[in-house]
């Protein structure tokens, strides 16, 4: 098994005094200790990795923690939204906006050209999606949405939209 | 004094895009439909200025504005209402 805390402490302890003895050079010393302490760092890494590796392997985590990792990290990573979906509920906040026509809405609808949105206009639909969807739209990527059908793409190409 | 150049388009929006995001911070329905509604109608307002000082001084007093709203969001904040408004409930 690996070397656990303690042996690396008494290694540490063990190294330090010799190392200054043998170096009068000032130099030379800091060369030995950046050594050492490289060699250290070297001796703590690799058990860390191994262990955690080797205990999901062997099974020696229960399920119930192992369940919990997974669904952490898949929960940073976020799930992408069906495209259907998106588009169905793009549409139904596009159709919710005050100045909007609802039977002029469709899919394919640009905002200016077919909806006679205004770029203030586009600004508060694009806030709006931002609401519905639980997520923060940079302006760099505010300023391409300008149809229905951008904004479901970037919403469904998006991890973080729910 | 050399004339100020007009804000851009994008620099425009930008302002605009983060008053309504303050705006969205405040936790009492009134003020934040208020400021919301007020970022909006001023910016309709000055939607047509010509000439770049008068767009550079409308931009800048939009500036000035959002600093307000960022401090007053944090001070509503300590003050925040117990119920909510009756607009903010879910219609049955």
């Amino acid at each position: 098994m690996s070397p656990d805390k303690h042996e690396i402490l008494q290694l540490h302890v063990a190294l330090s005094p010799p190392l200054a003895r043998l170096t009068p050079n000032r130099e030379r010393k800091t060369m030995a200790m950046a050594a050492a302490r490289r060699a250290l760092l070297t001796h703590l890494r690799v058990p860390v990795a191994r262990t955690a590796a080797a205990a999901v392997a062997a099974g020696t985590v229960p399920v119930a923690a192992r369940r919990l990792l997974s669904s952490t990290t898949e929960e940073t990573k976020g799930s992408f939204l069906d495209k259907g979906e998106v588009a169905d509920r793009v549409v139904s906040v596009v159709k919710n906006f005050q100045k909007v026509e609802p039977a002029k809405v469709t899919p394919t609808a640009h905002f200016q050209k077919d909806l006679g949105l205004d770029s203030l206009d586009t600004v508060e639909v694009v806030m709006a999606f931002e609401e519905e969807f639980g997520f923060e739209i940079p302006d760099n990527e505010a300023e391409k949405i300008d149809s229905i059908k951008t904004a479901v793409d970037f919403i469904a190409s998006h991890p973080q939209a729910k | 004094m050399a004339a100020v150049a007009a804000p851009t388009r994008a620099e425009v929006l930008s302002l605009f895009r983060s008053l309504l995001r303050t705006a969205k911070q405040f936790s009492d329905y009134n003020i934040r439909e208020y400021t919301r509604r007020r970022a909006a109608d001023a910016f309709r307002d000055n939607r047509a200025l010509a000439d770049p000082p008068a767009a550079a001084a409308a931009f800048a007093e939009g500036k000035k504005q959002l600093e307000v709203a960022r401090r007053q969001a944090v001070v509503y904040s300590l003050y925040a209402p117990k119920a909510k408004s009756v607009m903010e409930l879910k219609v049955q």
